[in-house]
This record gives structure tokens, C-alpha cells and sequence, in this order.
């Protein structure tokens, strides 16, 4: 059944995925050439191989390269292996809700935010030890102990786990709707099968599908994270996305060389550590069969479980805390060593920082509900091609037999292209940002492009689109289409279908995603640094700007801001639906 | 015959100029007019970010030239977007319209013909700058030209907890036995950053036999005789740094929240003033104090400048114009304020303007101007470049 419009939903995914594919290009293609030493602008015209040797012998550049990998891949491995473990252990029990109800929250803090906040949690000088200082310790002045910025980054990939592990967890939430998770069990149980047993054996690698292009942008985010980075990572040397960093922003102009031969240089280290881990996917499929169906019912993981559920827990404590720490510093005149509160109170940095924030929330606000708004177009666009496809190629079995001709191939692989947009919608957050973020920079000046808002509020497009696919395409996939078939056997037409029953039953999710969307253009940096040529100061922006400084108080207090952005729209997204349908109880699930 | 001839004609001429300066100040004021100037500055400092905010707004009042502050990290972002610009022949119109900058930033900006100008000789406040000062002359020894206009002064300063430390070191080996005595208790921010660089500057010109060498440019053999000494001192330094030398600040103010914090009893900074800021506005206790070395130490100074494809030059000279008057850089170094040394040649002013510089508070950790003392010169632009790749090799492991 086909109605007005619903056979052009493929414009969304072609629109979309020409849209990305071709600024990444465009962007790679600008970075590709200087590490080849073309660069006209700087008298650089001669291609050679010149700038990938001064790369590799440039002091440190090895320990930086392995620092890198190893912070990132650990981080990365933590993060999968402990969401697979609590799930497995909690699922849909108490504290499963308890996360059900704050991920959202500890999702919109962002990581440089977190970073701050954690780094004086942990730090000789910081909560922890002030904590027990001096009645405990004898501890008068801080002590010479390498917690933050070790060289190993072993800081950094605990901070990591701690900022990616509600994602991963937040992600599987939306996946596990898709699978039949109560039958399994119970099949499993009738067979005796321990719960935890049920997940390992069964459930997980069911699960994982859904899961893999997340943790490749688990990966790519751990290995080229800068703004963790250089608040909690190791400094000398530092790790390769923050030398980048500082390539590009070196005074001497040849640096811009190195710059581009160090980002490319991180983008192949993602590429191999995702084929590895593709790698690491097959050997296991290969292992773990006779393990699976080796029929041993009870599990060693019920041992664990008190311990697992103690890590989910001490993750959601840390980041509380440490934006608890923001808000005492917020409100800090004077604070020092050893003191657990600040001696002196002040409203001060409140009152300045309200008025002088005005203008980038402003700013911030009306990018990031633009974004959203377009990311949400597309999205649902995007998926309502998805669904109509899955529902053809279902269709199509049915009666293949006697309609397979030429004509029906060509579609179906026109359709299996269309189907890879996953793929292209993911590849801004599988290439490190400071990969093509720069070459895109140059393009936009070429074509005078740059510094208007509209091109602004695209770059953040670029980042906000895949998080917020990410976020909605299980529920709305997974959406119960006999409604709408109903719906449309009733009133003919597409369009009044989705407005007045589709779209108002799936408004919660669409909310979240809209929340979730609007999030990650809050949270951009580099694109608005780049893109925006200064005309556009955001509040993150400001924060960044403001932590290069040295007064944690200003920093607090905006750092604080830059996290109600976020918290607000995810509180609508939970209150609107409760309002809208007070009176609907089935509808405000 | 000829010559005189031809020096009457060059006097006449400069005689017709500086006539036309007036003249042509007028009608810069008057183009100004309604511009709107983008300054891009670092944006790290509130109470930097309030007088930048104070200065726009009374420039808009009384010249009619809109000032937007745009904040950077690092003016190294910027000096990248202008090149962008040039790479796209954006020649035109360029993003940026007046910068805060000097030094190696200013260094690339003028090999890669980045600068407007000529232009600082033609604002008016110019005439009251110290032209004594030979860092106004020479920005980390590269020559200035009137490519910047000058705005504040800066000297190497260190400070200690006095609650923790009774007598503050003279020397750099003093220094040394300040770490032995305190192990962990004094860092320095790592080799590229600023303060960093200049620690390592200052470090040389102290423990170098010939200082006068340091103002020729670097041969390798030199480099590798005359650095060893200060090689020697940061051999022995490290182990005794906060984390052993393992890690390092980033930056000069991680240097002032660490001194807040207790790790580290001795600090440095290059404004002379900013201690009695920080404390001015509790960021640091009353009991920091500032000192220098017995020999002087460092100091230089800081400017703003026009990219070429500047979108509004007469604005940007206006404002600069204006960062220059005795009202702004009175406001500027009053330590409540900012506290940014000014460099203005208060022998050269007279009446309210020089009651405004009378009226300016002492800092309460600010040392006075005889205490500061000339400042040493910096050292050639050549030898910090080879100071700083050797540091790398050497420690950055």
C-alpha cells in the first residue's frame, strides 16, 4: 500500500548522505594535500614526502602515538565490556530505572565540564583528599602524587570510561526494545538456564549488531578526544590529538604541515583500530560458538553482580559529583588547600556571569533549536524511508516468485545503497573532527561562505544528525505500523497519518531525540571555532575561552550554564508529553 | 650640493606629512564612523574581558565605532584563520580587525606580510608612547616597524607563599636550593607555552657566561657551548620539580591555581601586577608576594595590530587609537582594574591626564618600578627557537 508522498521519502537519505559525503571529502581532501607538502598559501607547492618524515622524528612523537592508543583503545574496551556486564546483571531492575531516569542528565553534562569537575575531584589537591586532609592524613599542603595528567593517561581513560559508558548504555536502551527479550528468558529459564547466563549466551551477541556502529564512534571519540584531553591527559608529551591541536595553532605557519600529517595519522589509527576490532568480532564468532552451545546453565557472573552494580553506580556518582564541585566553586570566593568548603562565599561571578553570558546562551539557543529542528526533519525522514523499505522487501518475499525481472534488481540494489546511509551518517563521528574540520574551514573562506550563521548552524548539522539518529531509529523503527496501516485505510492520506497519529504516539522519543540533538550542537567547538570565523561566540565557546584562564570560579559558573542548556530541553522533553496528554495515560510512556 | 638638495626636499616633505596627519586623523575618525571592529583577544581573564568590554563601550560612545571582542584561546587560531583567508585570497573583508599579539605570533604575521600597516605613527596618543623603551622597538627583537601599536608592558615576576616560605630565592641557584630544601614545591609551564619558554629564557641569561652573545644570532656550535650550562640547572632542577618533572603545567595560569592550591610554593607570571589582581579579587590569599632576581629579569611588551584584509581599518585605528589615551591606560593599570604596566611615558604627560596615573593604587604585592628595574633584554628570536627544540628532545620523552 502506497499513498501520496511515501514513495519519495528516498529525497532524504540521497539529500543526506550527498550532504555528508561530500563535505567530508571536501574537508579530507584539504587536510590530505598539506601533509603532502601542498600548500601554496605558505610557498609550499612541491609534493614530496618531506613532512611525514619530520612527523615521525619529531621528540615524543612515538610515546604520543602509543599514549594515544592505548588511553583510547583501553577506554574503549572498558566501556563495552562493562555495559555488556551490567546490563546483563540489571536489566529492568531497580537500578536499571534509577538509570532509566537520570542517563538523560548525566548525558547532557559536557565532557569539558566534566573534565574540570573531575580533575579537582581526583587531583592530591583536589575533593578526595581534602576530604581526609589534614585530621586523617597530617596532609598541610597537597601531596606530590601523579594522579592527574599521568604520562601512561591512565586519568583520562578513567574519565573516558565514566563520559561513554551512560552513552553506550543510553544507546542499548533504544536497541533492546527490538529484541524479545521476555520470551528469551523465559525459554531460557524453562531450559535452566541462569538469568545472567541467558544474556552472555543469547541476548548480547543478539544485541551487538544493534550496538557496533556506536562503539566505533566509542573508539573514534576515545582516540581523538581534545578537550578531556588537555585538562586530564599527559603533557609531555601529550597525546596525538592535543599536539595536533597546538600544531594548528602554532605561531610558525609550517607547523600547519605537521598539523595536517598528525591529523591524518590519528584518522588511520581509528581505521585500524576499528578493523581490528572487526577482526576481534570474527575470532570471537569463531570461539565463542562451542561456548554458547557448550549447554553449562549457571554462570560465574552471579558472583560479580554486587561489584558490577557497584561500577554503574560509582560512574553515576562521579560525574554528579563533580558537578557538584562546579556548583561550590560557582559560589567560591576563597578556597584553598585544605580546605573541604570554601572559607569565603560570593554571588559575585553568578551575577557577572549571567549578564556577560547573555548574548552566546542566546546564540547557543537559537543554533542549537535550528539544528535540532532541521537534524529532526531529515532524521525522521530518513526512517520513515527505512520503515517503508523494510516493509517493500518484506512485501516483495512474499510474492517474489513471479515478479523478479530486471527492473526489480536495479531497484533492490538502489535500495541496498540507500540502506548503507547508517554508514554515512556515521562518518563525522567516526573521523576524528580535526581531520576534515580544518579543510572545511578553507573551502567555506574559498567560496565566502564563512562566518554566516546559516553554514554555522550547518557544521553543527554534521554532528547533531547521527546522534540524533543514534537516539530515535530503534523506537520509531520498531514502531507498531498496523496503527498506521489502520490509520491510512481510514483516511488517505500519508501526510495526515503521521501528523495527527503517528508522530503524536512516538512524540516522547522524537522529544529526546530533539533533546539529544540540540545537546550535541551545544557541546560543538572545533566547528564553531572553525566555521564560525569568531562571529558566533557560544557558551561552550565562552567556557573553553574561559579555561584557558585560571580562575575556576568564572569557569564554574559557566561551565554550569553550558549544562542547563541541555538539562532544560531534556526536562521538557519529559514534562511536554505529560501535559499534552494528561488525560492519555497509555500515551505518556 | 646635490645631497643637501635632496635631504631639504625629503625634510620638506616630512614636513608635509606629519601636516597631513592631522588632517588625515579627522577623516580616519570620520570613516570610522558606524564601523563595526571585531578585536580578537584572548579571552581567559574576566577582569581582562571587563575592561575590553569598558573600552568598547566608551568607544562607541564618543566615536561612534562599534568594538566586538571576539575571545580566543590562543591567538595562534587567529593568525591561522587570517592565513586561511589569504590562501582563499580573501583580500578583503577578512574576519579580523584588530588583534592582540606579539611576539612569535607577530613574527609569523609579518614574515608571511599578514599586517596592515604602517599605521601605529598616525594615531595621536602615539606621540605620549615611551619611544625610551626598547622593547616598544623591538617585539622579541623582531624589529616592529609601527605594524602594532604598542598597549602594555610586561616583565618576568616571581612569587611566593609567604606563609610557606620565610626568604624568597635571588638567583637561579638559589632557586636550585629552594627545591632541594622544598622537593615538589616549585614547576614551570612546559616548553612551547610562554611563560614556559620565557622561564628557560631567563634560566640562560642568568647562567650563561657571555650574556652578550645571547643577542646575536644562534650558530650550533655556540648554541651547544654556551647552553650547557643551563642544560646542567635543569638537570638538576627536574627531579626536585612539582611530580618530579614528570608532568608539567600547561599553562601560566594552571601556575596561579597551583599556587592557590598549596602544590607549589614559588610561581611566576609576566604581569607584575597580577598577583595583586588575583588577590584584589580573592583568587589568591593576601599572603603571595612578588620578588625578582637580583640580575633583572625579563620583560617585554604586548600590541595590537590590523591583518591586511582588514574589513575596517579607520575603526580599528580609532580604537587603538583609544587603547592608547592617557584614560585607557590609566583604567588598565590599576590593579583593581587589570593591572597592566602602560606604556605611556608618564614624563611626557601633564594636567588631569597625568593626575589620572597619579591617582593609580599600588598594588599590595607589586613591586615598584626601581624594584623591576630596566628588565633584561630578550634574548635573539633565533636562540629561543633552538631553546625550545632542544628542550623537547631532551625532556619531552
Amino acid at each position: 500500500m502506497r499513498l501520496f508522498g511515501q514513495e519519495k521519502t528516498y529525497i532524504f537519505p540521497v539529500f543526506v548522505m550527498g550532504l555528508f559525503s561530500v563535505t567530508i571529502l571536501a574537508g579530507f581532501i584539504g587536510t590530505l594535500l598539506p601533509s603532502f607538502n601542498y600548500l601554496p598559501v605558505i610557498g609550499h607547492t612541491n609534493l614530496s614526502l618531506s613532512v611525514w618524515f619530520d612527523f615521525f622524528s619529531y621528540p615524543g612523537i612515538q610515546t604520543s602515538i602509543l599514549v594515544t592508543i592505548f588511553s583510547g583503545m583501553t577506554a574503549s574496551f572498558c566501556v563495552v565490556t562493562l555495559a555488556f556486564l551490567f546490563i546483563s546483571v540489571s536489566y529492568e531492575n531497580a537500578l536499571w530505572k534509577f538509570f532509566e531516569k537520570i542517563l538523560s542528565p548525566v548525558l547532557s553534562i559536557p565532557h569539558a565540564a566534566f573534565a574540570v569537575g573531575f580533575g579537582f575531584l581526583i587531583a592530591p589537591s583536589g575533593w578526595m583528599v581534602r576530604l581526609v586532609s589534614p585530621v586523617l592524613t597530617g596532609f598541610h599542603t597537597p601531596p606530590d602524587w601523579i594522579l592527574l595528567n599521568d604520562p601512561l593517561g591512565i586519568s583520562l581513560t578513567i574519565a573516558l570510561v565514566i563520559k561513554e559508558f551512560p552513552f553506550l548504555i543510553m544507546v542499548a536502551m533504544g536497541a533492546l526494545g527490538q529484541l524479545d527479550i521476555k520470551k528469551t528468558l523465559l525459554v531460557g529459564r524453562a531450559l535452566g538456564y541462569k538469568k545472567e547466563q541467558i544474556w552472555l549466551k543469547v541476548l548480547i551477541p543478539r544485541l551487538y549488531p544493534h550496538l557496533r556502529l556506536s562503539i566505533f564512534a566509542i573508539i573514534a571519540y576515545s582516540l581523538s578526544v581534545v578537550d578531556m584531553a588537555i585538562l586530564l591527559g599527559p603533557n609531555t608529551p601529550s597525546s596525538l590529538s592535543v599536539l595536533v591541536l597546538k600544531w594548528f595553532n602554532d605561531p610558525d605557519v609550517n607547523f600547519k604541515l605537521l598539523a595536517s600529517a598528525g591529523s591524518l595519522c590519528l584518522f588511520f589509527i581509528v581505521l585500524v583500530s576499528i578493523f581490528i576490532v572487526y577482526l576481534i568480532e570474527r575470532i570471537a564468532h569463531f570461539f565463542l560458538g562451542p561456548w554458547i552451545t557448550n549447554g553449562k546453565r549457571s554462570s560465574f557472573l552471579a558472583l560479580f553482580k554486587p561489584f558490577i552494580a557497584f561500577m554503574g553506580i560509582c560512574i553515576i556518582l562521579f560525574t554528579i559529583i563533580s558537578s557538584v564541585i562546579l556548583v561550590i566553586w560557582s559560589l567560591a570566593w576563597q578556597w584553598r588547600f585544605p580546605d573541604f568548603l570554601p572559607t569565603t562565599w560570593s554571588l559575585n561571578f553568578w551575577a557577572k556571569g549571567m549578564v556577560s553570558s547573555f548574548d552566546p546562551v542566546m546564540t547557543t539557543v537559537v543554533t542549537g533549536v535550528a539544528s535540532a529542528f532541521i537534524g529532526l526533519f531529515l532524521t525522521i525522514g530518513c526512517l520513515e524511508h527505512e520503515g517503508n523499505y523494510r516493509k517493500n522487501q518484506t512485501n516483495q518475499n512474499q510474492n517474489s516468485q513471479d515478479l523478479i525481472g530486471l527492473n526489480q534488481i536495479r531497484k533492490k540494489r538502489t535500495n541496498n545503497f540507500i540502506k548503507n546511509i547508517h554508514y554515512f551518517l556515521y562518518l563525522p563521528l567516526l573521523v576524528p573532527q580535526i581531520t576534515f574540520m580544518a579543510g572545511i574551514q578553507l573551502l567555506l573562506v574559498i567560496m565566502k561562505m564563512d562566518g554566516y550563521w546559516i553554514t554555522l548552524m550547518g557544521s553543527h548539522l554534521l554532528f547533531v544528525l547521527p546522534y540524533m539518529f543514534i537516539a530515535l531509529s530503534a523506537t520509531y523503527l520498531s514502531f507498531d505500523e498496523r496503527v498506521t496501516d489502520q490509520a491510512m485505510l481510514l483516511r488517505r492520506s500519508y501526510a495526515r497519518v503521521m501528523l495527527s497519529v503517528k508522530w503524536p504516539m512516538l512524540l516522547k522519543p522524537i522529544l529526546f531525540s530533539f533533546a539529544i540533538g540540540f545537546s550535541v550542537s551545544v557541546a560543538q567547538y572545533i566547528p564553531t571555532m572553525l566555521v564560525g570565523a569568531g562571529r558566533f561566540s557560544t557558551i561552550t565557546t565562552e567556557v573553553v575561552n574561559i579555561a584557558s584562564g585560571s580562575d575556576r570560579r568564572i569557569m564554574a559558573v559557566y561551565a554550569l550554564i553550558q549544562q542547563c542548556l541541555p538539562l532544560i530541553m531534556f526536562a521538557a522533553a519529559i514534562i511536554i508529553p505529560k501535559i499534552l496528554y494528561y488525560n492519555r495515560k497509555g500515551m505518556q510512556v | 650640493m646635490r645631497q643637501f638638495f635632496l635631504i631639504f626636499l625629503s625634510l620638506l616633505f616630512l614636513g608635509f606629512l606629519s601636516q597631513a596627519h592631522a588632517v588625515d586623523w579627522e577623516e580616519i575618525e570620520k570613516k570610522a564612523k558606524g564601523q563595526t571592529v571585531y578585536f580578537n583577544a584572548w579571552g581567559g581573564s574576566q577582569p581582562i574581558n571587563e575592561y575590553i568590554q569598558w573600552a568598547g563601550r566608551l568607544v562607541q560612545k564618543k566615536y561612534g565605532v562599534r568594538v566586538i571582542h571576539v575571545k580566543a584561546t590562543d591567538i595562534g587560531d587567529v593568525v591561522s584563520r587570517i592565513l586561511v583567508e589569504k590562501a582563499a585570497k580573501k583580500l578583503q573583508n577578512g574576519s579580523v580587525d584588530l588583534m592582540w599579539i606579539n611576539g612569535e605570533n607577530f613574527k609569523a604575521m609579518k614574515e608571511n606580510t599578514l599586517l596592515f600597516g604602517p599605521f601605529s605613527q598616525n594615531l595621536p596618543h602615539f606621540q605620549k608612547v615611551d619611544n625610551q623603551k626598547k622593547t616598544l622597538k623591538y617585539d622579541f627583537t623582531v624589529p616592529v616597524d609601527n605594524l602594532e601599536s604598542p598597549w602594555g608592558m610586561a616583565q618576568l615576576v616571581f612569587s611566593y607563599d609567604t606563609s610557606q616560605v620565610l626568604k624568597h630565592p635571588e638567583t637561579m641557584s638559589d632557586l636550585l636550593a629552594f627545591a632541594k630544601k622544598h622537593p615538589g614545591k616549585f614547576t614551570y609551564p612546559a616548553i612551547p607555552s610562554f611563560h614556559g619558554t620565557t622561564f628557560i629564557k631567563q634560566a640562560l641569561s642568568e647562567l650563561i657566561h657571555d650574556p652578550k652573545i645571547l643577542s646575536q644570532k644562534v650558530s650550533a656550535p655556540d648554541f651547544e657551548k654556551h647552553t650547557q650550562p643551563l642544560w646542567d640547572f635543569l638537570d638538576a632542577l627536574h627531579p626536585l620539580l612539582w611530580r618530579k618533572g614528570k608532568v608539567f603545567p600547561t599553562s601560566g595560569s594552571q601556575m596561579l591555581s597551583l599556587l592557590n592550591d598549596n602544590e607549589i610554593f614559588i610561581s611566576l607570571s609576566f604581569n607584575p601586577n597580577s598577583v595583586s589582581n588575583a588577590i584584589e579579587n580573592g583568587e589568591l590569599p593576601n599572603t603571595i608576594r612578588t620578588y625578582i632576581h637580583k640580575g633583572g629579569t625579563i620583560g617585554n611588551a604586548h600590541f595590537v595590530a590590523i591583518p591586511f584584509n582588514s574589513s575596517a581599518k579607520p575603526g580599528a585605528m580609532v580604537f587603538a587609537n583609544f587603547l592608547l589615551s592617557p584614560l585607557a591606560q590609566a583604567r588598565k593599570a590599576n590593579p583593581k582594574i587589570w593591572g597592566d604596566p602602560s606604556v605611556l611615558d608618564i614624563k611626557k604627560l601633564s594636567g588631569p591626564d597625568k593626575k589620572l596615573f597619579d591617582d593609580v593604587p599600588k598594588g599590595i604585592a607589586t613591586l615598584s618600578a626601581d624594584e623591576l628595574g630596566p628588565g633584561l633584554p630578550e634574548p635573539h628570536v633565533s636562540w629561543v627557537q633552538a631553546l625550545e627544540k632542544e628542550w623537547l628532545k631532551k625532556y619531552n620523552k
